[in-house]
């Protein structure tokens, strides 16, 4: 008879509680599911995208060890005989030589278009060539044959990557006409690979031919753009040996040569990237913080609700241990169900983001990796925060005297706002500001500070609720007497009953709030920056470009030309800043874009941004008129600890070199790590020639589209360049912007989503303890209607002064965001106030808190009243 | 002597249930709480409504207020068949012609004395600064005019039932249906009450009818309703209200 009995295990039990309340199980569940996604996702995001990206720059390199660069960037390039000379040292097994250009098909250059993305690669619909030795090439890269047959000798012909092919409609046997330095050369196709392997170079839009055939196409007969080192095996996995081998290839090849891991050259992207990296993490961050708050509402709320329950277990003989031991079960057993779904969804919500990513990027993100550590990450916030959550919760369960939980009808949440709270919340966010502020913090410490102030200031903020609640409440009841009538003054005044409960709700809210308002500040003030730096710094009316460098002459046939007011030059290349000239502590990334401009013409059509405090322009100007002199961007300023008046250590051709700073300038150019120098030193110092870009200044009486086609028709096919419109282009780059910026607002939603779930399970868990007193006014001749709009009043008043307190503390996070973006990427924006986000940010609290009401407002005016009233 | 108004009719009672009859299903079973139970009751009665645990006096009073409907029979309050109306309008003759006292007060937290008296005024839409002085009376009448600005948490339960009580007067009701109003209270305080309910229907001319299992506090109606099994047992009346307990007690003993 007795072993027919089932086993009332703890976890029997606590699997008993969540079915019988589903409600409260599915919302709880909910919170630690969008908690563990958002965290995953945001981990998955970020390493597939890195991982991508890095591929591009593994394949380039396959399997090489090492690899041999030109010292200042491309230009002329590495001498010939470099490949032998390297392919003699011992524990060199291959050193394979390498000519890259990029061209596009003579077909395509009427629709050619010079496209920009956030990681600052140009992309678009050119073709990049690569000339490589058919015998020792395929040592180094994989290629995958997809049909024809790969490169022999020293003929004319290509192998296309498949990709490229199918986009282009050309098979094996069809010639290549492209456009090279002498005019349109044809190269027979005859093979094709796959898009793996050295495939997926230039995202797949890659042709290789033999290396005398490059450097003819080009123009760099005798030249070599980067020579790839297959070490031998006991080098190759032996980093000291290999540390040597890189030492002493440096040495023999001698000055003007660059001797790297592969790996290094995608730093410069990387490092862009990573500015938006830290944006993700710091919205993981505050995932963390709402997902742990809606875990910890929703528990303490289901342990308020049972108190009598658990009253009546005690008086049954249950030690308090024992209740504690039934409370955490059902926790764990939530983390566990939650912590599972969330790693679904996570991934899920990451390849959304890493689609988007990629739309941002202009990059086909393809890899998909979940990196360990995010995956303990979230599995530990799940599991721990639900765990943390429920002790306090379970704590006051245990300690519930059974006379004293018997007699509690319901439960009386916590009464007054307790001092120690508000003065504990007061401190936090005391402690945040210093944190953020007064203190000094090492740049390398500034996320994990940053993130955790961020943290502090929140969970202050929550804190300081209780104490206010009942203040704000009377100032926001005419609001809700105006909107509801009378229901309004019960629905209003129902908020202040159990304060902590409506703390918890508010500060819901108020993260929700403060978050979408945030992030909107921060993406106007950059926005704001990004527009008058695009409005000052990108003059001229017209860009003229093309896909390999341009004559310097060219500039003045254009000038020649009818409508041409002005005209300047400018060239980007990639350059080093000395290990030497980095702040200490700050991590060994030194690759810089070196813009070089001739100051003679750049002012007749377009302007620097000076930062704050940089005197007066024209000295400035003047000083960099004299060449060794540099305008760096506030981000290389903050980066290297250099201002006016310094000096820039870069590497050049000739040995490292002082550069004075002339100023300190607002540029956005590949997010900042920038400086621009004098179009002599470039050649001085760089060896390199060539424009990149011509910006044309258009003479009053003519209109940008007549100069445009005037140039397009004179030489867009001599010469195959481009025209484009500066409004154009300033309009891709603000677009750019915004679309990077929707990623944050996809996250932001997520903040009022756990917000939403925060005002349900509230008002879910208010309508559920207040059954007899529905009843009773039902009974006193309250209509269902007029129930439903006391709900909604109630769900009114904390959508209210949520929404206040998100409003006030978005305005105080918007600037901690901004400053936070200064003090990490080194940018100089300005916290500027825009109504919309905060417009927007108190419609959504009102709009959120409503819609989330309706459930519970629709269960709360079917109460029985009978039932309910019976319910004692 | 009597006077009758326009036409020679007799005085419409105040409420009348007809063979009123409730049966509930919990799971496979019908369970019958009321098998055919009819009562009239006059205006200015006070009728106390006896009978032994799950004789169904509380359903029957649930009922008659209109908070639940029969499954057979008809309930007429205030002139109104309430099977004929709907879930709306069965709650706006509750709001406008019933008043409820409870065994457990039932009043708002949030709202002191005044406001909880004012309630069913709020309610209804109206505001409550033209019937200050009403609920003032009222909660003189109760005994609790230096106590209006006081939340129920400040009171005693005693000083909440009239609280309560007075608030189930305030919009002049036809009836007031009291359920164990004395269940929660001591003797003492729940023998006050009493006396206020009395003194207020005979001073008033209001109508009650109250639910109890206690004979000491049925004595103070006029008239005793007993219920066993759901149907009417016996009935008694009482010309001394106050008085007569034993009588009642002696009915009860019979019934159970």
């Amino acid at each position: 008879m007795f072993g027919s009995l089932p086993l009332l295990t703890p976890l029997v039990l606590a699997l008993r509680n969540m079915r019988v309340r589903w409600m409260r199980t599915a919302l709880t569940c909910l919170g630690i599911v969008l908690g563990v996604a958002v965290i995953l996702a945001i981990a998955i995001t970020n390493e597939s995208t890195l991982r991508s990206l890095r591929s591009v720059f593994d394949e380039a390199s396959g399997r090489a060890s090492l690899v041999v660069l030109p010292t200042a960037g491309d230009g002329e390039g590495l001498d010939e005989t470099a490949a032998a000379r390297a392919a003699g040292q011992p524990g060199v097994v291959t050193a394979a030589p390498t000519v890259i250009g990029t061209t596009l098909l003579a077909r395509d250059v009427e629709s050619w278009q010079f496209a920009v993305s956030l990681s600052g690669q140009a992309v678009g619909s050119s073709l990049q060539i690569l000339g490589v030795d058919p015998e020792l090439d395929p040592l180094v890269r994989q290629y995958a044959l997809a049909g024809g047959r790969w490169l022999q000798g020293e003929a004319y012909e290509a192998v296309l990557s498949e990709t490229y092919a199918g986009d282009k409609d050309l098979r094996v046997g069809d010639d290549l006409v492209i456009v090279a330095a002498g005019g349109q050369e044809r190269l027979r196709i005859v093979g094709l690979v796959r898009r793996e392997g050295a495939g997926l170079l230039n995202d797949g839009q890659v042709a290789f031919v033999p290396l005398p055939v490059a450097q003819d196409l080009f123009g760099r007969a005798g030249y070599l753009d980067e020579i790839s080192i297959v070490a031998a095996l006991e080098v190759a996995n032996a980093p000291a040996a290999l540390e040597a081998l890189k030492d002493r290839l440096g040495e023999r090849l001698g000055r003007g040569y660059d001797v790297t891991y592969p790996a290094e050259r995608g730093r410069l992207v990387t490092q862009m990237l990573s500015t938006y990296q830290q944006g993700l993490s710091f919205f993981s961050v505050i995932a963390l913080f709402v997902g742990a708050f809606l875990i910890y509402n929703a528990f303490t709320m289901t342990i308020l609700e049972r108190t009598r329950e658990l009253g009546l277990l005690r008086a049954l003989g249950m030690s308090s241990g024992q209740v504690l031991g039934l409370v955490l079960t059902e926790a764990v057993t939530l983390a566990v169900l939650g912590s599972a779904l969330g790693l679904g969804f996570g991934m899920a919500l990451a390849r959304g983001l890493i689609a988007m990513l990629g739309v941002v990027l202009a990059s086909d993100l393809s890899a998909f990796s979940v990196p360990p550590g995010g995956l303990l990450q979230s599995l530990l916030v799940g599991g721990l925060v639900t765990v943390g959550s429920a002790l306090a919760p379970a704590a006051q369960a245990a300690r519930t005297s059974p006379l004293e939980a018997l007699r509690t009808a319901g439960a009386q949440a916590a009464g007054r706002p307790r001092r120690p709270a508000w003065l504990v919340g007061g401190a936090l966010i005391f402690v945040a500001w210093a944190a953020l502020y007064a203190l000094p913090v090492r740049p390398e410490a500034g996320f994990a500070v940053g993130g955790l102030a961020i943290l502090l200031l929140l969970l202050g903020a929550t804190l300081m609720v209780p104490a206010v609640v009942g203040l704000a409440e009377r100032l926001v009841r005419p609001a809700a007497v105006l909107a509801f009538g009378a229901e309004g003054v019960l629905g209003s005044g129902n908020v202040r009953r159990a304060t902590g409960r409506t703390a918890l709700t508010v500060a819901a809210l108020l993260v929700g709030i403060a978050m979408v308002i945030a992030t909107s500040s921060l993406s106007g003030a950059f926005t704001h920056d990004l527009t008058s730096w695009v409005e000052t710094a990108l003059g001229g009316d017209l860009y003229v470009r093309s896909p390999q460098p341009m004559r310097e002459q060219f500039e003045r046939q254009l000038a020649a030309l009818p409508g041409v007011e002005g005209i300047t030059k400018i060239r980007y290349f990639a350059v080093r800043a000395a290990a030497s000239a980095l702040a200490s502590g700050a991590d060994g990334d030194t690759s810089l874009i070196y813009a070089a401009i001739d100051p003679a013409t750049y002012q007749s059509v377009g302007e620097f941004q000076f930062a704050a405090n940089q005197g007066d322009p024209r000295a400035n100007w003047a000083r960099f008129a004299r060449g060794d002199a540099l305008f760096i961007s506030t981000v290389v300023a903050d980066r290297y600890q250099v201002q006016q008046g310094d000096t820039l250590r870069l590497v050049t051709r000739r040995g490292e070199h002082d550069f004075y700073v002339a100023a300190v300038a607002v540029d956005f150019t590949g997010q900042g790590y920038i400086v621009t120098g004098h179009w002599d030193d470039m050649r001085r110092w760089f060896a390199q020639s060539g424009v990149d870009r011509f910006t044309i200044g258009v003479a009053p009486g003519y209109t940008s589209q007549q100069v445009a086609e005037t140039i397009e028709a004179r030489y867009q096919a001599a010469r195959n360049v481009s025209v484009e419109t500066t409004e154009d282009f300033k309009q891709k780059i603000t677009g750019l912007s915004a679309q990077s910026f929707r990623l944050f607002d996809v996250l932001g939603l997520i903040g009022l989503v756990v917000a939403a779930l925060g005002v349900i399970n509230t008002l879910m868990m208010n309508v559920l303890e207040r059954q007899r007193e529905i009843g009773s006014l039902r009974s006193l001749g309250l209509t269902r209607w007029q129930i439903t709009k006391m709900v909604l009043a109630e769900a009114g008043t904390l959508g209210l002064i949520g929404g206040a307190f998100g409003l006030a503390f978005g305005y105080v996070l918007s600037q901690v965001f901004v400053d936070a973006v200064n003090a990490m990427v080194g940018y100089d924006l300005q916290y500027i106030f825009i109504p919309a986000p905060f417009l927007a940010g108190a419609g959504l609290a009102l709009g959120v808190s409503q819609v989330a009401a309706l459930y519970p407002a629709w269960k709360a005016a079917g109460v029985n009243i009978v039932e309910a009233i019976k319910h004692e | 002597m009597e006077f009758n108004e326009g036409g020679g009719n007799s005085v419409m009672p105040v409420l009348q249930a007809e063979n009123v009859q409730k049966s509930y299903r919990m799971g496979e079973l019908t369970v019958s709480a009321l098998a055919g139970v009819s009562l009239v009751v006059q205006k200015g009665e006070f009728v106390a409504v006896m009978g032994p645990s799950g004789s169904g006096k509380s359903t029957l009073l649930h009922l008659l207020g209109g908070l639940d409907g029969p499954s057979e029979g008809e309930i007429t309050l205030a002139g109104q068949p309430l099977s004929k109306l709907s879930d709306n309008q069965i709650t706006i003759v509750r709001r406008r012609k019933v008043g409820f006292i409870f065994q457990f007060y039932n009043l708002l937290p949030t709202l002191n004395a005044e406001e909880n008296v004012g309630l069913p005024l709020l309610i209804d839409g109206q505001s409550l600064a033209p019937h200050r002085a009403k609920i003032a009376a009222l909660l003189e009448r109760v005994g609790l005019a230096d106590r209006k600005h006081h939340r129920p948490d400040q009171l005693s339960g005693g000083q909440q039932q009239r609280v309560a009580i007075a608030r189930a007067f305030v919009n002049d009701p036809e009836i007031v249906l009291a359920d164990e109003p004395t269940g929660n209270l001591d003797s003492k305080t729940g023998t006050a009450i009493l006396a206020l309910l009395r003194r207020t229907c005979d001073e008033l001319g209001a109508t009650i009818v109250m639910v109890t299992h206690d004979p000491r506090a049925a004595s103070y109606a006029n008239r005793v309703i007993f219920l066993k099994d759901g149907q009417l047992a016996r009935e008694l009346s009482n010309s001394a209200p106050g008085h007569n307990t034993q009588a009642i007690m002696d009915v009860m003993a019979g019934l159970e």
